[in-house]
């Protein structure tokens, strides 16, 4: 999809220092915001315009959110996002609107995220109606139809209610209101996390034939990371709120450079039992810290078997590793790179956010 | 991993566990459900089986019926099911109770349900302890601090002071494989008890339950639709559809030989890390049959893409021996394919 080395890819949408922090209160009567949960803190990433990004991470480390800020679904606290060039950060009505048109979202539950009491006509109908799209109801009933036989249903099911439907079928439901709009990005958030193993199949090559055939840009969150493989262009893997690693997909899971992915990657069961008893498994320690105690320096420090002086001290910037173009790694084993946590004098990484990266106030480990 | 023998499998040390044509029907406002039909296996000590299919294939409910776990009032509960030589099915409720414990311990998907969220970590454990013994408060106590460093929860002592809200989901799930091996029982079952964990706290917990297994020789039932986990842990693997088993067999023989097409489909259908994503992954057609209302002839036969004669839609196929794995245990099938590829 995209091409390296032939200059600059085409950027799509792009995160610079990007901060969603949500602040913990206390329980008392006045309510003082005691410290700042630190769900997506400091991302630098792009999505290139026809690739599929995959997003991986464990649970709780700010990929939903990252998701939901790039379409300003969560306001960020920090940093920037673009989106083909525009400010998504500092958009006004009437342009945020226009981005709900162009920017998807499919979500993880295909039970929760339709609307019971609505016929599957009227919820894919309903993004052609606010946006003023293919006008008069005959024009919209066609582009239901179309829309269903694009996601592999009959269009005869337009009629029915999501209660009808098996998870995979209300899947399709969920993506065909997606594509409504005809949007250029389409962020999926565990989109096959609740389907079985053969439904699963179904919605992943569903996925890359859309994607292919409309020239999507699709950014794949999951903790799957064999979907995610098996999907994805490009891999980006978050940790505690920052991206840690992004490359090429088959370098990151063929190659990872950061002890933390090669961690997860070790730890994903692989169904071919010989592979399995001769497999060497890196069993992290202990659990991941809370969002709201963010390690100094490294974030990952307090569980690599890699650990080593410059790792409390200098909070690592992504750097090129390996021999893949394009993949990088936040990871002081490559070079120490980073910004020094008591922040002074900061090695230039790839773009500083401005001001306050709290880096002061993380505090000695 | 179990004891290879020589000509006859589990002959060795007697089965902790031996499921003979168990059968579960549920009532239902839709006519009656035949959810397990007519399951048999075997679980040795120290053995680990696998039981995999997809939602609503039987799994879980086969589990369920064995411990007494089913609703009396809906649920039709046949066969035998013998724990150490006693028939679970036929037990009194007492005796069950009593049973389930030292006997047999389970672990469920989601640890909050198996954890009461106003009782500290430290008094549930105690609770299981002295229900199945006369130990003091004291002994009880060091017990739960004892097992719970067992099952590798940092600061034991402290631990059995907290409530479950405080710790993190894979803390949770060990405190419940603590309960659950409190009374170091002969047989686990875990059902999907590391689905709803992230892949680096599962592999702690699958390294924590092999090695508890092969220090205490319990034998395990391992339910899971992840055949990763599978491939990982189990000893002898057994396909469910439709309630019923479809293929059995060593793990090497069922993922790696499969023969059931249903099994060739769930393992056609995973993405794999180690492959090169270039082609399209292969899907099963069709939905998996209601309960109510299951095909008549193979269970599978609606979906299958290699369906072959009138024979597959109306007669069963029997559970048949299609070859023989590493140890001399038999792989099994049900399935007409088998002998059409034969012939």
């Amino acid at each position: 999809m995209t091409a390296p080395g032939e200059g600059a890819p085409d950027v799509l949408v792009s995160a610079r220092g990007l901060e969603v922090h949500f602040p913990i209160r206390s329980g008392g009567a006045l309510r003082r915001t005691t410290g700042a949960l630190r769900a997506v803190d400091g991302v630098d990433l792009d999505v290139y315009r026809g690739e599929t990004l995959g997003l991986v991470g464990e649970s709780g480390c700010g990929k939903s959110t990252l998701g939901n800020a790039l379409l300003r679904l969560v306001p960020p606290t920090g940093g920037t996002v673009t989106f083909d060039g525009l400010d998504v950060t500092g958009m006004g009505r009437r342009q945020l609107r226009e981005l709900r048109r162009r920017a998807g979202m499919v979500f993880q539950d295909p039970f929760a995220s339709l609307d019971p009491r609505r016929t599957v006509a009227q919820t894919v109908s309903e993004p052609l109606e606010v946006h003023g799209l293919h006008p008069g109801r005959q024009a919209r009933v066609a582009r239901v139809r179309e829309l269903l036989e694009l996601v592999g249903l009959d269009p005869a099911v337009a009629a029915r209610y999501p209660h009808e439907f098996s998870g995979g079928q209300r899947q399709r439901v969920g993506i065909a209101r997606a594509l409504a709009g005809e949007p250029d990005f389409l962020v999926c958030d565990e989109a096959i996390a609740s389907l079985d193993v053969s439904v699963q199949a179904q919605v992943l090559n569903l996925l890359r034939r859309l994607q292919r055939q409309l020239g999507l840009t699709l950014l794949f969150i999951s903790h799957d990371l064999s979907a995610v493989r098996h999907v994805s262009d490009r891999i980006a893997v978050m940790y505690l709120g920052r991206v840690v690693e992004v490359g090429p997909a088959a370098a990151v899971a063929a190659a990872p450079q950061m002890p933390y992915t090669r961690a997860l990657l070790s730890a994903v069961p692989l169904p071919h039992p010989e592979l399995e008893r001769s497999r060497q498994r890196i069993v992290l320690r202990g659990d991941v810290p809370s969002p709201s105690r963010v390690p100094s320096g490294c974030r990952f420090r307090t569980r690599c078997p890699d650990v080593f002086e410059p790792c409390p001290d200098v909070d690592p910037a992504l750097q090129p590793v390996g021999s893949a173009p394009g993949h990088v790694a936040a990871c002081h084993l490559h070079g120490v790179v980073g910004t020094p946590v008591d922040g002074s004098g900061s090695t230039p990484a790839a773009s500083g956010p401005p001001g306050a990266t709290a880096s002061g106030v993380r505090g000695t480990g | 991993m179990s004891a290879p023998s020589f000509e006859k499998p589990a002959t060795a040390a007697a089965p902790v566990l031996e499921v003979e044509d168990l059968r579960v029907d549920l009532r239902t406002p839709r006519g009656t459900a035949h959810v397990v039909n007519g399951l048999s296996y075997t679980v040795g000590p120290g053995e680990t089986v696998a039981v995999v299919g997809e939602s609503g294939s039987g799994k879980s409910v086969s589990v369920l019926a064995l411990l007494g776990l089913l609703p009396a009032r809906t649920a039709t509960v046949t066969g035998r099911a013998l724990l150490q030589g006693e028939d679970l099915l036929t037990m009194a409720p007492e005796r069950l109770r009593q049973v389930r414990g030292p006997g047999a311990g389970m672990v469920f998907q989601d640890p909050m349900t198996s954890l009461n969220p106003v009782l500290t970590v430290g008094r549930q454990l105690t609770e299981g302890l002295r229900a199945h013994g006369p130990v003091s408060k004291a002994a009880a106590r060091a017990r739960a601090v004892e097992l719970l460093g067992e099952v590798g929860l940092p600061d034991p002592g402290r631990a059995v002071g907290r409530y479950p809200h405080e710790l993190s989901g894979g803390m949770r799930q060990r405190v419940v494989i603590a309960m659950a091996l409190a009374n170091s029982p002969a047989l686990l079952i875990a059902d999907e008890a590391t689905t709803a964990l992230d892949v680096t706290v599962q592999a702690q917990i699958l390294d924590l339950v092999e090695r508890l297994q092969s220090e205490h020789g319990t034998g395990v039932i391992w339910i899971t639709h992840d055949l990763g986990v599978v491939a990982g842990i189990a000893d002898r693997v057994l396909v469910m559809y439709g309630g019923r088993c479809v293929e059995d067999g060593t793990v090497d023989d069922v993922l790696e030989r499969p023969v059931h097409p249903y099994t060739r489909g769930l393992l056609g259908a995973l993405p794999d890390l180690a492959a090169d994503p270039d082609e399209d992954l292969a899907t099963i057609a069709g939905t998996p049959p209601a309960p109510t209302d299951l095909p008549a002839g193979c269970v599978f036969w609606p979906r299958c893409p290699v369906r072959g004669d009138a024979r597959c839609e109306t007669e069963q196929p029997p559970l048949a021996v299609v070859g023989r794995g590493g140890a001399g245990l038999p792989h099994r099938a049900a399935t007409w394919c088998a002998e059409r590829e034969a012939s």
